[in-house]
């Protein structure tokens, strides 16, 4: 156990360490900052020339690496050229935002789509099962960005149901704002949280049903009809487990994707969260922002990854015996 | 409790039968329907259904063991299956039926069934490690039986009835080991929770799918004469579904031959046994390699080895050829490397193999027998430059080969060639035989110059017509595909040859007719032999002198008369004595 | 699933029972290809575009003489005519990058399974950091880091798809190792080369041909929301993506058509694609389905 543990950090680690040279060298070729702080038109070159020197600019690459990596850190991302305020609190600010958006849509789309796709997989061929395999198809084909477009254009400007984006009105709680408190912000939640939860539906849906396939063509689920154990028994104390566990696996990973990465949906309704915060600030050139936020997605991301696969040990008896 | 007289039936033959199966006939549906639905029972790619079983009768009384015996395609399982209610919808009875204690199985879904199944009628699959669920402690498996299939008084009393069910089938320490998971217990003992959780219903009748084909023999006879003992003790019927005469012949008291989907002939097992009626159950039976333990050993007659008689009192255990052995192999050590979750404590870690060593005697057949995880294998592998060993050395016509490097870089890869236990991965899928062949000649030890009558000439040999040579793989039989390993292991021109239980995978009558041919080939060609095998009776029917392996060393040695006549080695006794009686002499 | 299947899929094609998505599909190709033979305007030339006559509905008639079947954009050009350029370019994108994703990935998944040791241990350490991540994120950083441009964003995709080909791959391939025909071919010492060419490979890229089509709706669906962001293909040659992308802001007033039909035209293809994937997959090995690659 402990060489597991052990080992998936060091892989983490690794990922980070990769990441960051990646993305360091990546921000660096994304214009030039300098032009942020002196006025373009009316610079002279010693106004350049000092303004560079003071962003530590006209120090060699490895150097400034160095020193990006030793504010990440202590945290120390340095200020945001657009909104002049720390860029790591900042990032910081728009996580909860992020956060309720990616729990609400995997809150829809877990316990539907392994629903769905159980009962495809227990009655192949039948209806539930030739329906969810075409559905699906349709569903992870569609691009995202279409997708919302179209709930927007279906559910504010057809229907007029719900709003057509941004964030609700926020209740606090834990000293962070969320949204989801309120009723005005719950209705501002469910078109995003739709664009994000259908592809992640037919995803986990075809991963129950194919889960569901296999387990129940397994020998000892023929068994247990065998010993004489009702149909539902053994499906939630024979199949469900073993079917859950790669289930878990994409949930996790799919969760911290929908975390680190909303950026489309977020764009698109205009909800004030991490995945909107990066390309704007790659879009405007505020390179704080993009480390800031680069940095805390990876993190985050392979942390999240890390926990899955340790969680996968656990449930495994067959893995956690060894340790 | 040994079971002596085969001749009599053990049950009364009075009251009705507990099961009358009546002129059953049960088709197959072909790939399922076009779009969507799938089968997935990958029946073929026909479109057509093919029938599985054709107009089958057969009955079971209470209190006797009725035997299925046919080989692969024979329609047994379907048939136990059927019984069974676990047929896949793809599987449809087109006529009979099959009535148990008086009340027809036909049309009853899935409900009455569970009701039937586990109470009454219980069932034991060939794989104990796919009967179990991984990820449930094996008690709460039984336990959960307990619960499905009986009333309240014994409900109570779960937990308690599940430790004696699991002591009863010779679990030792039950309590204690009663929150292991499957994992945890070896193939034997997986089987005899199986049989238990079968048992915790009391049921009637029990149907047996192969239950010991996955064993080692030793535990192989165990499990057979618990599930005799278990029929005589309580009275239950069993329904045993096998390809291995040796099975019938052990256990049951009436038998059923099966061949593509018929019944060829049914009767007492002593009877049926003693005096075949029909040619195919005899060549059944002929095909089944018996085990002479008196009388002179036979062995390859080839100058230079030495023949040892029974009548040799005081013969030396290790056989001593006149002519110096064409391969010597030295203190061979392998540790184990990895296993599926990669980490084994310290004391968990058997070696592969430990100190090994073994002759090779020129122009014979030695043979190395062994149970799983016996180390037979990886010698063998180490002999041809496969596989690499921790320590040790090895010699070919005296010209030593450091085992430690690989095989390429000692130069040790291409001495010897290797004959491979499934024929069905032995060949490479994309190839045809003609383009396999024609690599083994270019590439091999003996350059020849007319490539196409080498070929010719080898496939005459092992009597293959030429018009194989454009198929594929997939398109030969089990018996066609080995052959042409053989051949390609021959035509590669090497002096030693390792057949690692080249017949294993193959049906009954086509082992018999490989064997014959390994033997005669071998006699031609002058070629040294290793025949690797679990299987005593092939091991003495070809070879000279034998090794016995076990957990990685050599446990006993001797020339073939020795082993098999007088060797006071306890385990070899012990192997001799897993061979069912009527097929040793 | 193996080599006997997929030769028995060639020769069941000729009798291909045609099904809706392969048509569908057919059309679209012939529709990208024969793109500057029927549309009415070509969008790339700004001197075909009539600037005054944007946002107009489907319907309208254009001065030059056609009809704006689907309408125009905010630049004024002809929505039909930017969906068939548009198509060429995203299937054009997606064409070379998967090919190109499915050559490198599958040699580097069978040499690493082949070869073992340092080599493998290098190709799949690189593999499983970058499957570990979210495709979008790889494909960000590997665009901010070289730049924009058409043959920049096949770069990216390339990136983005190679570790899923190696992987699948070297799984096969280490399975395909392990069987006693591998054996045979050391045991016959035969030069690496000609084990790896001739027995390992031809093994070991069936399964991969159930991930093209996968990979393919992919890689269109990657190409077009890089542009939808803004970061991939420059705006002066109107992508599906980038199209939709501008008519977001016209679709609260009333004006769908900009971002409706360049969508639902990349929806299709997408779609289609990936239909004609499963039916691939199904007819290849019936258990795929349930299995899904």
């Amino acid at each position: 156990m402990i060489a597991t543990v052990v080992g998936r950090l060091s892989q983490a680690f690794l990922l980070l360490l990769v990441m960051s040279v990646i993305g360091f060298v990546g921000i660096h070729s994304i214009g030039n900052p300098v032009f942020n702080i002196v006025n373009a038109e009316t610079a002279t070159a010693e106004d350049i020339r000092n303004a560079a020197i003071a962003l530590g600019l006209d120090q060699p690459l490895w150097w400034q690496y160095l020193v990006f990596m030793g504010n990440v850190v202590t945290g120390r991302f340095g200020t945001s050229y657009i909104y002049h305020l720390p860029a790591f609190s900042l990032v910081m600010s728009k996580l909860p935002a992020t956060f309720e958006l990616a729990t609400t849509a995997m809150l829809i789309a877990a316990p539907f789509g392994t629903l769905l796709g159980l009962h495809a997989g227990r009655r192949q061929g039948g209806l539930v099962d030739r329906l969810v395999l075409k559905a699906s198809v349709f569903a992870l084909s569609i691009p995202s960005f279409w997708l919302s477009m179209m709930l927007i254009l279906v559910g504010a400007i057809a229907l007029g149901w719900l709003p057509p984006g941004g964030r609700g009105e926020t209740a606090r709680l834990m000293g962070q704002e969320w949204s989801v408190l309120t009723l005005d912000g719950l209705r501002h939640v469910v078109l995003p949280a739709l664009a994000l939860a259908v592809p992640n539906i037919a995803l986990i849906a075809r991963l129950a049903r194919a889960g569901t396939i296999e387990v129940e063509g397994q020998d000892f689920i023929r068994f247990c009809r065998a010993k004489g154990l009702s149909p539902r028994r053994i499906l939630f104390r024979h199949t469900l487990p073993n079917i859950a566990i790669p289930i878990v696996t994409i949930v996790g990973m799919q969760f911290g994707g929908m975390l680190a990465f909303a950026v489309v949906v977020e764009t698109i309704f205009a909800w004030p969260g991490v995945g909107k915060l990066l390309i704007d600030a790659i879009q405007l050139l505020d390179r704080p922002v993009v480390m800031a936020t680069l940095t805390f997605i990876s993190v985050a991301f392979v942390l999240l990854n890390a926990l899955v696969d340790l969680f996968y040990a656990v449930l495994d008896p067959r893995v956690r015996r060894s340790a | 409790m040994t079971h002596d007289s085969i001749e009599e039936p053990h049950h009364e033959t009075i009251g009705e039968p507990l099961l009358t199966v009546s002129n059953l006939t049960i088709r197959h549906r072909g790939a399922g329907r076009g779009d969507g639905a799938d089968a997935g029972s990958g029946a073929g790619a026909t479109n057509s259904a093919t029938t599985i079983l054709h107009d089958v009768s057969l009955d079971l009384h209470r209190g006797e063991v009725l035997g299925l015996i046919g080989e692969s395609g024979a329609g047994k399982s379907t048939l136990g299956n059927a019984v069974l209610g676990l047929l896949t919808s793809d599987f449809e009875r087109t006529a009979g039926t099959i009535v148990f204690d008086g009340r027809p199985l036909e049309g009853m879904g899935p409900r009455e069934w569970a009701k039937l199944r586990g109470r009454r009628i219980a069932a034991i699959f060939q794989d104990h490690t796919a009967s179990l669920d991984p990820l449930m402690a094996i008690g709460r498996q039984v336990e959960e039986a307990v619960l499905a299939n009986n009333e309240e008084p014994l409900r109570r009393e779960a937990r308690a009835v599940a430790l004696d069910l699991l002591a009863r089938v010779g679990i030792s320490d039950a309590a204690g080991r009663y929150d292991h998971y499957p994992h945890q217990f070896s193939g034997g003992q997986r089987q005899r929770i199986v049989i238990a959780i079968a048992l915790a219903g009391a049921p009637d009748m029990i149907v047996a799918d192969e239950p010991t084909s996955a064993l080692d023999a030793t535990v192989q006879k165990q499990i057979l004469t618990l599930l005799r003992d278990l029929v005589d003790d309580t009275g239950v019927a069993v329904v045993l579904v096998t390809h291995d005469m040796g099975v019938v012949a052990e256990v049951t008291d009436r038998v059923v031959v099966l061949r593509h989907g018929r019944i060829v002939e049914k009767g007492i097992t002593g009877k049926l046994l003693d005096a075949p009626e029909r040619s195919y159950t005899r060549s059944l039976l002929a095909a089944v390699p018996r085990l002479k333990l008196a009388g002179p050993d036979r062995g390859t007659d080839r100058e230079g080895s030495d023949e040892e008689t029974l009548d040799d009192d005081g013969a030396s255990p290790s056989p001593a050829p006149q002519a110096p052995p064409i391969l010597c192999a030295s203190n061979v050590t392998k540790v184990f490397t990895g296993g599926s979750f990669g980490w084994f404590a310290g004391r968990n870690r058997k070696p592969a193999l430990d100190g090994v060593s073994i002759d090779l005697a020129p122009g014979a057949i030695t043979g190395i027998v062994g149970e799983s995880g016996s180390g037979k294998s990886t010698i063998g592998r180490i002999i041809a430059g496969l596989e690499t060993a921790d320590a040790g050395a090895l010699a070919i016509e005296a010209k030593p080969f450091d085992i430690r490097r690989p095989g390429r870089r000692s130069g040790l890869i291409g001495k010897v060639q290797m004959i491979f236990q499934d024929p069905a991965v032995s060949l490479n899928p994309c190839l045809t035989v003609g383009e396999t062949l024609k690599e083994a000649v270019r590439f091999g030890n003996r350059p020849m110059d007319d490539i196409t009558s080498a070929i010719g000439g080898m496939l005459d040999r092992l009597r293959l017509p030429h018009t194989l040579l454009p198929r594929y793989p997939h398109q030969l039989s089990g018996g066609q595909k080995q052959r042409i390993c053989i051949a390609r292991a021959l035509l590669a021109g090497p002096r030693l040859l390792v057949a690692d239980e080249p017949t294993s995978a193959l049906d009954v009558s086509v082992q018999a007719e490989i064997v014959a041919l390994l033997k005669e080939t071998i006699a031609e060609q002058g070629i040294s032999m290793l025949f690797i095998s679990h299987d005593l009776a092939l091991v003495q029917a070809l070879c000279s002198s034998i090794y016995i392996f076990k957990d990685g060393r050599v446990e006993d040695a001797g020339p073939s008369g020795f082993i098999f006549g007088h060797s006071p080695n306890p385990y070899t006794r012990s192997l001799i004595d897993a061979r069912p009686r009527r097929f040793v002499h | 699933m193996n080599v006997q299947t997929l030769r028995a899929l060639c020769k069941a094609s000729w009798h291909y029972r045609v099904s809706p998505s392969v048509l569908l599909l057919a059309a679209y190709v012939l529709l990208a290809l024969a793109a500057p033979l029927i549309a009415p305007q070509n969008p790339y030339d700004p001197l075909q575009i009539q600037a005054w006559e944007a946002s107009s509905p489907p319907g309208t008639m254009s001065g030059a003489g056609y009809l704006y079947l689907l309408g125009t954009d905010g630049l004024g050009r002809d929505i039909v005519s930017t969906v068939l350029y548009g198509l060429r370019l995203s299937l054009l994108v997606a064409l070379v990058s998967t090919a190109a994703a499915a050559f490198i990935g599958l040699t580097l998944g069978v040499s690493a399974a082949y070869f073992g040791t340092w080599v493998d241990a290098l190709i799949m350490r690189i593999v499983d950091l970058q499957l570990s991540l979210p495709t979008i994120l790889v494909a960000l950083i590997a665009i901010v880091t070289l730049g924009p441009g058409v043959d920049r964003i096949i770069l990216a995709i390339v990136i983005v798809q190679w570790a899923g080909y190696a992987r699948l791959a070297r799984g096969v391939a280490l399975s395909e190792i392990g069987k006693p025909y591998m054996d045979a071919a050391r045991l016959l010492r035969l030069p690496t080369g000609r084990i790896v060419l001739r027995h390992l490979l031809p093994n070991s890229i069936a399964p991969a041909v159930t991930l093209i089509p996968i990979e393919l709706g992919h890689a269109i669906a990657l190409e077009a929301t890089l542009s939808f962001l803004g970061l991939g293909v420059p705006i002066d040659k109107p992508s599906l993506g980038s199209t939709v992308a501008n008519g977001f802001q016209y679709l609260l007033t009333g004006q769908y058509w900009i971002s409706l039909f360049p969508g639902l035209a990349l929806f299709g293809l997408i779609a289609a694609i990936n239909f004609v994937g499963e039916d691939i997959r199904r007819r290849l090995n019936p258990r795929s389905l349930s299995h899904d690659a």
